[in-house]
Order: C-alpha cells, then sequence, then structure tokens
C-alpha cells in the first residue's frame, strides 16, 4: 500500500464525470433475458463513453453450461441485437469481451461460490465486487446465503461488495420482509441496491431538479394550487414471454407497488436537505407513509381491477389475456389497476393522487400530469366561447421524455376568444447528446456507491403494506368481479366511475 | 475591402430589424412546435472557415434549441443578412460592429457561446465581453490563447482542440487514479507525442506539465510526422509518458476512432482498455460545450504554461 500519496492532480478540472473504481460485476442470471437485453448492452456502452474504471471485468453465472467463449459470443450476440452494432468487429466489445468470464452451476450448492471466490481472485477482481441478482425472486435466498456462507458478502475497506436486487422484492409485505432480513443477516442495508428501472429515467430523476433546482414550482406544488395529479403508465404489449411471472404477479404487483409508488413519492414528497441518498429517501419515505389505506373494512373501493379480452391494438388484431400462451384460461390476473390514493399530509390534504396502469392500451405512454385549479374567478366566461381549461403540467417519463405545460392564450382577434396552448422542452432533442438509458445510470451509481435512486427497504416495505390488503380484499372476490375491457381500450368503464365520483376524468393520452 | 463571397446560407435576405422575427417564423414552420431554447451559438471567422461551420450550427439549429449566428468580418456597415430556419448569416461586417449585431441578435436569458475561428483579437475581445463562454477553433491558436489568458476572467473560455482531447486526458488521469502512478509521477522523464496537429500536442503537453510537479527534466517530444498521419482525423496518434522502469501509453486504436490506454511496467504490459473518443464533428464537441458553464481553470492554466516563445510548452 503506498501512503501519503497527494490525490489524481489530473482529475482537477476533469470534464468527465469521474469513473468508479476497480469493479467486478458478478451477473446471477446471465444467461437470462434481462442480462441479455438491459445489462450487457449498458456495460457495453458506458465502456464505450468511458465510464468504466480501468480494472473492470464481468463474471457471467447461471445455470447454463457455457465456457468463457460462449458467453462473450452471447455478449456479442446481444449487442448486435439490443445494442444496434453491426456484425463488424468493434473494439470496444472486444476489448470488454477479452474481460468476461462465465461460470455456471446450481445457486444452492457452495461449490459454485468457491468457483466464484477463485474466478474472482483469477480475474485480480477482489477490490470492488457488485452483484447483480438478475435471477427469480425464488433462488434470492440461496444466491444470498451462499455468497454470505463463501464470505464474499464482505470486504474490509477500502475494499467493497455491493448487491443489486431486481423486483420483485417480494410478493407482498410478509415475503419482503422475510427477503430484506435475509439480506441483511448477509448485508448491510448500505450494501444492498434494490433496483428500479423507472429511477434511472432521466425525467424521473429531472423531477427532483424541476421542483428543487427551480425558485417558481415548489411554491404552487400543494393543495392551495393544485386540483389532483394524475400518473398514468400505459403499455400496448401483452403479457409477452412474462406469462409464467405475470400470471403470480399482475399489475398492481408488477408496476403499482413498485414503480409507480416511487414516482408518486418523487411528486409528493418535500424538499430534502440535501441531494443526498438517505436525504432524498427520507422525504421519499415521508411521502409515502402519509398515504391513507386503499382498503377500508375489508373494501378496496379506491381500487379498480380488470383484465383485457381480445382486441385491437397497433392496427393489429390480439387475443385476450386468457387465451395467451402460458395464461390460465380462468386466470384472474388483473392486467389493468387504476387507484384514487389520498395523502394526508399539510402539502397535499384534499388533494387527490389518481394512477392507472395496464398492458394493452391504445397507447404506450407513462407520464405524470399535475393539474392546477382553475382561477378563482371566471373573468372570461361571457368573453369565450370555450370555458377557461385548467392549466396543467406533463412529466413525459416514455417514450418522449420531456416536460409540456398547457396554458390558456388569447387566440388572435378582435374578440376575446381563449385557447390552450402547449410548451413542450424535450429531453431527446433540447440538450444534443446521448440520454443514457436507465440501467446505464443505475449500474454505475452502484459502482459508484450512490444508492439515491435505488429503494430502501423500508420503501420497500411501506409500499407492500399498502399493496397487500388489496390483494388480500381481491381474493376474497370471485371471478365474476373481475371487469374485462377490450384490449386497445382505456380500461373499464369502472374505472372512469372511479374518477368521475370526484367529478373528474381521465386525462386523454 | 469586403469580400465577394458565395453565400453562406441558402436563406432568404432579410432586414437586419426583422431577422429575429424571421428566425421564430422559421423555427415555428420547421419544428412545428416551439421546443426550449438553451443557447446562442455565435460563429466567427474568415468566411473560408464559415462555411463548414454552416453546416455544424444548422446541424445545432436542426433541433431547434439553438439559436445560431454567423459573422465574418468586413468592411460593410450593412450587409445583407440571411436567416435559414434559426440560423443567420451576416457576410463582410464591419469588425466595429459585429458586437454590436450580437447583442442585437442573440436570445436574452439564456447563454451566448462564441465560437472563434479566427480575426481581429480587439473583435475578439468585445465579443468575449458578450459572451458567457468563448470557444476558440484557430487555425493557428497560439496568439488567441495568449490573449485569452488576459480575457479569462471577463468570460469563461475553452478551445474545440481542447475539448477534443477530453477523453485522451480522462484516459490518462485514469492512470493517475493508481496510488502507484501517482508516487512515480513526478520521476517521469519523458512525454512523447505523435501528432498531426502540434497545437494540441503543444495543449496536452502543457495541461500535463501545468497539473503535475515534476521533479525531474521532462523531455516533451512533439513527433509529427505527415506522412505516417496522414488519413488520422484525430490531432493524436499517441502518447507516452514515463520513464525507464514504467510507461502509460494512448494511443489510437485500429479504427481511429477509439483510443487504447495500457501500462507497461518493466518492459510487461497490462491489460489494455479501449474506449470510444466519441463524436468528434464539430456539432459533437460544441454539443459539449454547451452542456458546461462554469469556467475551465485546467484549460486557462494550460495555456498559461505555453511559453509565448511559439507555443512550446516549458520542459523542465
Amino acid at each position: 500500500m503506498i501512503e501519503n500519496v497527494p490525490e489524481n492532480p489530473l482529475n482537477d478540472g476533469l470534464r468527465l464525470e469521474p469513473a468508479p473504481g476497480p469493479t467486478t460485476l458478478v451477473i446471477f442470471g446471465a444467461s437470462g433475458d434481462l442480462a441479455r437485453r438491459k445489462l450487457l448492452p449498458a456495460i457495453y456502452n458506458l465502456s464505450r463513453r468511458g465510464r468504466l474504471p480501468a480494472h473492470f471485468a464481468v463474471i457471467g453465472v447461471a445455470r447454463t453450461e457455457m465456457d468463457d467463449e460462449a458467453f462473450r459470443r452471447q455478449f456479442r450476440a446481444s449487442l448486435q441485437e439490443f445494442a444496434g452494432l453491426g456484425k463488424e468487429q468493434d473494439q470496444v466489445a472486444e476489448s470488454l469481451a477479452s474481460r468476461m468470464f462465465y461460470i455456471s452451476g446450481e445457486m444452492d450448492t457452495p461449490a459454485l461460490y468457491e468457483r466464484l471466490n477463485a474466478k474472482l481472485d483469477e480475474a485480480d477482481g477482489l477490490e470492488g465486487v457488485l452483484f447483480y441478482l438478475a435471477i427469480p425472486p425464488s433462488a434470492y435466498a440461496p444466491v444470498v446465503e451462499g455468497l454470505g456462507a463463501a464470505g464474499l458478502s464482505r470486504a474490509p475497506a477500502p475494499r467493497w461488495r455491493r448487491v443489486i436486487v431486481e423486483k420483485p422484492f417480494g410478493v407482498d409485505l410478509t415475503s419482503a420482509r422475510a427477503l430484506n432480513h435475509l439480506a441483511h443477516q448477509h448485508f448491510d442495508e448500505e450494501q444492498i441496491y434494490r433496483i428500479d428501472h423507472y429511477l434511472g429515467k432521466e425525467t424521473v430523476q429531472n423531477l427532483l431538479v424541476f421542483r428543487f433546482g427551480n425558485g417558481m414550482f415548489e411554491p404552487v406544488w400543494n393543495r392551495r394550487y393544485i386540483d389532483h395529479v394524475q400518473i398514468t403508465a400505459a403499455e400496448t404489449v401483452g403479457v409477452e414471454h412474462r406469462a409464467a411471472y405475470y400470471e403470480g404477479a399482475g399489475a398492481l404487483r408488477d408496476m403499482v407497488q413498485n414503480h409507480l409508488m416511487q414516482v408518486l413519492s418523487l411528486v409528493a414528497m418535500e424538499p430534502p436537505i440535501a441531494f443526498t441518498a438517505e436525504s432524498v429517501r427520507d422525504r421519499k419515505m415521508d411521502a409515502l407513509l402519509a398515504i391513507q389505506p386503499l382498503v377500508v373494512d375489508g373494501d378496496a373501493r379506491g381500487v379498480v381491477r380488470a383484465q383485457y379480452r381480445e382486441g385491437w391494438v397497433n392496427g393489429v388484431e390480439v387475443p385476450a389475456y386468457r387465451t395467451e400462451k402460458g395464461v390460465d384460461p380462468k386466470s384472474t390476473t388483473e392486467t389493468f389497476v387504476a387507484a384514487r390514493l389520498s395523502l394526508d399530509n399539510w402539502r397535499w390534504a384534499g388533494v387527490p393522487f389518481y394512477v392507472r396502469t395496464a398492458k394493452r392500451l391504445p397507447k404506450r405512454t407513462t407520464e405524470i400530469a399535475i393539474q392546477f385549479k382553475r382561477p378563482p374567478l371566471e373573468i372570461f366566461r361571457r368573453a369565450s366561447q370555450s370555458p377557461v381549461q385548467p392549466d396543467l403540467l406533463i412529466v413525459n417519463v416514455q417514450p418522449d421524455e420531456g416536460i409540456s405545460l398547457r396554458f390558456e392564450a388569447k387566440l388572435p382577434g378582435t374578440r376575446m376568444q381563449i385557447a390552450p396552448v402547449m410548451m413542450n422542452f424535450r429531453y431527446g432533442t433540447t440538450f444534443g447528446g446521448e440520454v443514457p438509458e436507465a440501467y446505464e445510470t443505475l449500474l454505475l451509481d452502484a459502482m459508484l456507491g450512490d444508492a439515491t435512486l435505488f429503494a430502501r427497504h423500508d420503501f420497500v416495505e411501506a409500499s407492500w403494506a399498502l399493496i397487500t390488503p388489496v390483494l388480500e380484499a381481491w381474493k376474497r372476490l370471485d371471478e365474476a368481479a373481475l371487469p374485462a375491457y377490450e384490449a386497445g381500450e382505456w380500461g373499464p368503464p369502472k374505472a372512469d366511475e372511479l374518477i368521475e365520483r370526484d367529478h373528474r376524468r381521465w386525462r386523454t393520452l | 475591402m469586403s469580400t465577394p463571397v458565395p453565400e453562406l446560407l441558402p436563406g432568404d435576405e432579410v432586414p437586419f430589424a426583422k431577422i429575429s422575427g424571421a428566425m421564430t417564423r422559421g423555427l415555428c414552420l420547421d419544428a412545428g412546435a416551439m421546443r426550449a431554447l438553451v443557447a446562442t451559438v455565435v460563429a466567427v471567422g474568415p468566411v473560408d472557415r464559415l462555411t463548414d461551420a454552416v453546416e455544424t450550427l444548422q446541424r445545432l439549429g436542426d433541433a431547434g434549441t439553438v439559436r445560431g449566428i454567423l459573422i465574418s468580418e468586413g468592411n460593410n456597415p450593412a450587409p445583407p443578412a440571411r436567416v435559414a430556419g434559426n440560423t443567420v448569416s451576416l457576410e463582410g461586417l464591419k469588425a466595429p460592429y459585429v458586437n454590436n449585431a450580437v447583442a442585437a441578435l442573440r436570445l436574452s436569458s439564456l447563454p451566448t457561446l462564441l465560437w472563434w475561428r479566427g480575426g481581429r483579437l480587439d473583435t475578439l475581445d468585445a465579443l468575449a465581453d458578450l459572451a458567457d463562454r468563448v470557444v476558440l477553433d484557430e487555425e493557428e491558436p497560439f496568439a488567441a490563447w495568449r490573449r485569452a489568458t488576459e480575457l479569462v476572467d471577463t468570460s469563461a473560455f475553452s478551445d474545440l482542440r481542447w475539448t477534443r482531447l477530453t477523453q485522451w486526458r480522462a484516459l490518462m488521469a485514469h492512470f493517475f487514479d493508481i496510488p502507484e502512478v501517482r508516487a512515480a509521477a513526478p520521476d517521469f522523464t519523458h512525454l512523447e507525442i505523435d501528432a498531426t496537429d502540434r497545437a494540441s500536442a503543444t495543449l496536452f503537453a502543457a495541461w500535463l506539465t501545468s497539473s503535475i510537479k515534476f521533479t525531474k527534466a521532462l523531455a516533451v517530444e512533439i513527433v509529427r510526422d505527415d506522412d505516417r498521419l496522414r488519413g488520422f482525423d484525430s490531432p493524436i496518434r499517441a502518447i507516452r509518458l514515463g520513464d525507464r522502469e514504467q510507461e502509460l501509453r494512448l494511443r489510437l486504436a485500429g479504427t481511429r476512432t477509439c483510443v487504447e490506454a495500457a501500462v507497461s511496467v518493466r518492459g510487461h504490459r497490462s491489460a489494455s482498455r479501449i474506449v470510444s473518443l466519441g463524436d468528434e464533428s464539430p456539432a459533437g464537441l460544441l454539443t459539449a460545450e454547451l452542456r458546461i458553464r462554469a469556467r475551465d481553470l485546467a484549460f486557462e492554466r494550460a495555456i498559461r504554461a505555453i511559453t509565448p516563445a511559439e507555443g512550446q510548452p516549458p520542459t523542465r
């Protein structure tokens, strides 16, 4: 160890953000879909941009029998399929491939972890190790226990060990608590990074900047000026190849418990005292805890579920959920959820938050819409033929990341006529350059030890505490109580009734 | 005497007072709806160096987020202005009025970036006063660099050569994340740079010598072999820094779009890494510059370290 060496003088004024220290990324589930579609392309893009450390290696772990070379071929193939690379040799990819290794084995056998330890040593990769659990939840326990038993979960500073856990973090409150308990037996909370890829999206991060980096929005961000909030995550796709998982999950577990609760907490949170992981996550937690129970006296009246039947989406006829491959013909899994949430705190009392998410809707879009109150006095009511529309702030999360503001303007002319206009800010074009994929941002943050954009154990449990009673209430209902909606339409009539009870409407998307 | 030039922009001729209105209309028609604007980019230089700047500014302006202003100096107090989309050109404008034109045409409340491609240094002085950021881009930059050292308190300065060196500097800096390298660096004895562009090599060397306190005489050698380097777009081909024991090496990888970094200790070469140089087009480089607001103190130190005797960095 070299002592008393001054800081790196060349980092002073360097424009690139600092790369993490030496890191070995160990991907459990390396032969799986997530690794191929998201993780390997994200690693390649980080490498291409020089964001990976000089000492970096990847060790893939999975049950599939494969050697290092086959894993490297899979890496190249995934780049061609999901990162837009051609078949010609790419030097960044080749350089990265030379530092990729693979070991196969059963996740519950100690021998696997002994070999992993040896491989880490062989790859000179023991400084910083980031374990990525891209595996089904049923495999979490053996892997976490295997890492702990092999002494791989801890290392004396400055070495570090971290673990990224993919959703779902449990299937209900009990299982989430059990999972957290198990993880905490082998890892400290500071070592655990529960990934929610929504938090890696630029617009979601920009919510913090938009709210707390500007002086003009926060004063109106409350019950005095905001009428209500709508958060929509609409997909056009059906269950696709995920039937085995989705049948046991449904829209409430798959989207609401994690992504939408995270987004909602960012919209509703109080200002943190600093942009640090704990401060931001504390305030998000406060917001979540302010949400009132969704089930009262056993009745989940504020939550609507439904399942899509056959219909027409994106120009093609699509089958009903129950006839999709791998789906039980009598399935009662919900593919649509809409909910009305109330936050009882000083800022939001009386301002409903409506959330909806579904598969097989007419349009793919995720957005947060903040609808402001109308002016207290409608002085243009007589002069204008059309009523004044309330101002609307829309945060587009995907596909066109950006922010739009709708407000009223006078139409040119001698008469006083009013019409809504929309001002748009688009991430993709405004600043130039590439917008990083969510997984790139989150992988890099985990390597750098920044947990701001990851879910903390108490948030996960508090979210499940809200959702689990709904699941239990639904379980008590019979199959006939599950409404259907036509694929390609915006959900069942009951979802409209949910919001119309408050004399409001879902936004036209 | 104003130089007769081909029209830089294919757009409509517009009276000066109506330029802003024409650009706003053009943007609305082109983009369908006004988008969020981020900056004004002003390109100033001789006409022959503005011809290729047109494409760059239009590429930036196509996104609808940047207003582009092209100005060549001349003797005409009222040259015709041409507008295409969100870009305007003024060809042969009388030098003392260049800053007035920029003051009138730049977007209010948003940063102004000056892309300085050459001209009278008096004009640079006046424009630096208006610009939030000056990005130098002269063919022979040493005089402008010297002037920039006197103006850095007025405006933030950079140079497209410096931007182009970003990845090279980052990779060199990564070497110095290793404590052993930092400990050994003051005793390094040689720096060799293979370059097609002497100014870039000089700037890189000046950055190193102004950042690291070398205790021994560092022999700086800039190799220019135009025949050997012909066809390389990158201004630098390879950099070697070290002593007899160890050497830090950066070199363009085969495709010339990536840099390979490797450490060699007593002849033993460590595993290398390869990083993309990124978008090295002027538009890509200016986009990178548009993201920066603060003064670049490392650049300022580097250009101060270049001696007046024609840009040779000090060898100690």
